[in-house]
C-alpha cells in the first residue's frame, strides 16, 4: 500500500497530531514542501520514502496512517534531511517522534526495535559479548586480545529506563 | 594528557580492531586512557521507541564519565557521540526535563555538570592530538597507498548539534590520511549512508545501500576504504561478501579503521592493532607497508 492509497480513505486525528508534534524540536508549520529532504534521502531510492509527504500527512493530521503503515520505520536515520531542510521541519525528528508514538500506542512497531530494547533492560548493552572470528578462522574473545572486562550498570538503571519506558497516563 | 573513553556496545561487543587499536595507538601519541565503569548503552537505538529514555541514558553515562574526574571524552562511534551530543543539547535547552533526568541520576549519586568536553576519533586526532603532532609522530609513510575516505552520517549531521566536521564537505579524516604520507581522494559519494541503521529491520536493503557505495569505490581502483564508526565498518567491512552476492559484483576492497592506518605509520606491530579481526581483503596493504 502505498501513502496515496492511504491518504484517500484517511480521516484527519487533531489529538494525535498534538502529542506527534508535542515530541519534538521541529518547525513544522514552515515546510513549504520544497521536497529537498526527499531530492537526498538515502530510504527514497529502494524503499520509497519521501520525507516531504511524512511532514505533510502529520501537518494533515494522519497520524494513525502513518504509525500502522511502516513507512516511518524505512527511514535509514542519515539525517541528511534535517541537515538540509532550509525550513527547520527537521523531517527525521519527526519520523522519531512518531516512531515513539506507534511506541506508546503499541501499534506497528518492528519487533526487533523492541528486542534491542529488552537485551539493554537485560545487560546494559544492545547484545551480549560476540567470540569473533579472524581472517585466519581463529576465534578471539575480549580476553584473548587483552581488552579488560565489560563492566555493567546496576538495578537502578533497570527500573530508570523500565519506568520511562512505561507511557503516561494522561 | 587524559581522557575519558566511552566505547559504546557496537566497539565492547563486537569490533574489538576498533578498541585494540586506540589503546595501542593513543599512548604512542601521549594519552592515557581513562575507562568508565557501570556505562550502558548510549541510547541510540531506544530513542526510537522513547526519546527520554535515550537522553537519561546518554546522560547517565556522560555523569559516569565526569565522576572520573576528567575534562576530555573520547567517543570513537559515530552513533554515540551524536547520542550524547543530542542529550547535552536538550539538557541545555530544557528546563523539565533537566530537573527530572537529576532526580534519577541522584538515586545512583551521579549529577551531570556538563562541563565533559565530547571528542570523536576524528577531530580527537585532527584537533586535540593535532595534525602537527601526528607528523613528527610517523615512523613509516604509506607512500604509495591510495584511499577513500568514509567519516559516516553522525558526526557530519545535524550540524546544529554535531560539528567535527563540514557537514557537506568533510575533509579532517582526508587530512588524517594524508600526513600518514598516503594520498586520498575526493569522490561524489562520501557523504552516502552505509545503511546500517535500517539492517536490523530492513536487512536486504541496508546492504544494497552500501553495496552502492562499495560499487562506486571499486570504480575508483583505490586501495582501501577507511572508516571510524563501528556500524559503518560492519557494513563495509564484514558484510562486504554478503553485500557482493546481493548486489551481484565481486568486492574485494580492503576496509580499516583509521587508528589502524595510524598504528602502521606509527611503525607499530600488526598483532595490537587488531588487524587479524578485519574480515576484508586487507593483506594487500599490509603487503605493501611491509
Amino acid at each position: 500500500m502505498t501513502i496515496v492509497d492511504l491518504m484517500s480513505e484517511a480521516k484527519m486525528n487533531v489529538e494525535l497530531r498534538s502529542k506527534a508534534i508535542k515530541k519534538g524540536e521541529y518547525e513544522l508549520y514552515n515546510c513549504f514542501q520544497c521536497m529537498r529532504c526527499t531530492s537526498g534521502c538515502t530510504s527514497m531510492k529502494l524503499l520509497e520514502l519521501k520525507p516531504h509527504q511524512i511532514v505533510i500527512m502529520v501537518k494533515l493530521g494522519l497520524i494513525d496512517e502513518l504509525i500502522t503503515s511502516g513507512i516511518i520505520w524505512t527511514c535509514a536515520m542519515c539525517l541528511k534531511c534535517t541537515e538540509r531542510c532550509p525550513q527547520d521541519a527537521s523531517p527525521s525528528e519527526l519520523i522519531i517522534a512518531l516512531r515513539n508514538l506507534a511506541f506508546d500506542l503499541e501499534a506497528n512497531v518492528p519487533e526487533v526495535y523492541l528486542k534491542v530494547v529488552s537485551a539493554i533492560l537485560d545487560t546494559g548493552l544492545i547484545q551480549e559479548e560476540q567470540k569473533v572470528t579472524s581472517r585466519d578462522f581463529e576465534v578471539y574473545d575480549r580476553e584473548q586480545l587483552n581488552l579488560p572486562k565489560i563492566s555493567r550498570p546496576g538495578e537502578v538503571f533497570k527500573n530508570n529506563l523500565l519506568m520511562l519506558l512505561t507511557p503516561e497516563e494522561d | 594528557m587524559e581522557v575519558g573513553v566511552y566505547w559504546g556496545c557496537m566497539i565492547l561487543t563486537s569490533q574489538y580492531a576498533y578498541e585494540v587499536s586506540l589503546r595501542t595507538v593513543l599512548p604512542e601519541l601521549g594519552v592515557s586512557i581513562v575507562d568508565i565503569a557501570e556505562v550502558s548503552c548510549c541510547g541510540t537505538p531506544i530513542k526510537n521507541v522513547n526519546q527520554k529514555a535515550a537522553i537519561y541514558l546518554a546522560l547517565r553515562n556522560l555523569a559516569l564519565a565526569e565522576k572520573t574526574g576528567v575534562e576530555d571524552l573520547l567517543v570513537p562511534c559515530n552513533g554515540c557521540y551524536l547520542s550524547f551530543s543530542e542529550a547535552i543539547h536538550h539538557w541545555t535547552k530544557d528546563d523539565n526535563l533537566r530537573t527530572e533526568i537529576n532526580n534519577l541520576l541522584m538515586e545512583e549519586g551521579l549529577k551531570f555538570n556538563g562541563n565533559i568536553k565530547l571528542w570523536h576519533t576524528i577531530d580527537f586526532l585532527h584537533d586535540k592530538i593535532g595534525i602537527e603532532k601526528i607528523k613528527t609522530a610517523v615512523k613509516k609513510l604509506l607512500n604509495d597507498l591510495k584511499f577513500v575516505s568514509h567519516p559516516g552520517c553522525h558526526i557530519l549531521r545535524p550540524s546544529t548539534i554535531v560539528n567535527v566536521d563540514n557537514p557537506e564537505k568533510p575533509e579532517k579524516l582526508d587530512n588524517l590520511l594524508r600526513v600518514l604520507g598516503a594520498e586520498c581522494v575526493d569522490y561524489p559519494e562520501k557523504l552516502d549512508c552505509c545503511g546500517a541503521g535500517l539492517l536490523l529491520s530492513h536487512s536486504e536493503t541496508a546492504l544494497t545501500i552500501a553495496g552502492l557505495k562499495l560499487k562506486a569505490i571499486k570504480n575508483l581502483a583505490v586501495d582501501g576504504l577507511v572508516v571510524s564508526c563501528p556500524s559503518c565498518k560492519i557494513m563495509f567491512g564484514a558484510k562486504q561478501e554478503a553485500i557482493g552476492t546481493i548486489v551481484g559484483e565481486k568486492f574485494e576492497i580492503p576496509v580499516l579503521y583509521y587508528t589502524q592506518l595510524l598504528g602502521l605509520a606509527l611503525g607499530l606491530e600488526e598483532k595490537n592493532l587488531g588487524l587479524e579481526l578485519n574480515q576484508s581483503p586487507i593483506e594487500k596493504i599490509l603487503e605493501k607497508i611491509s
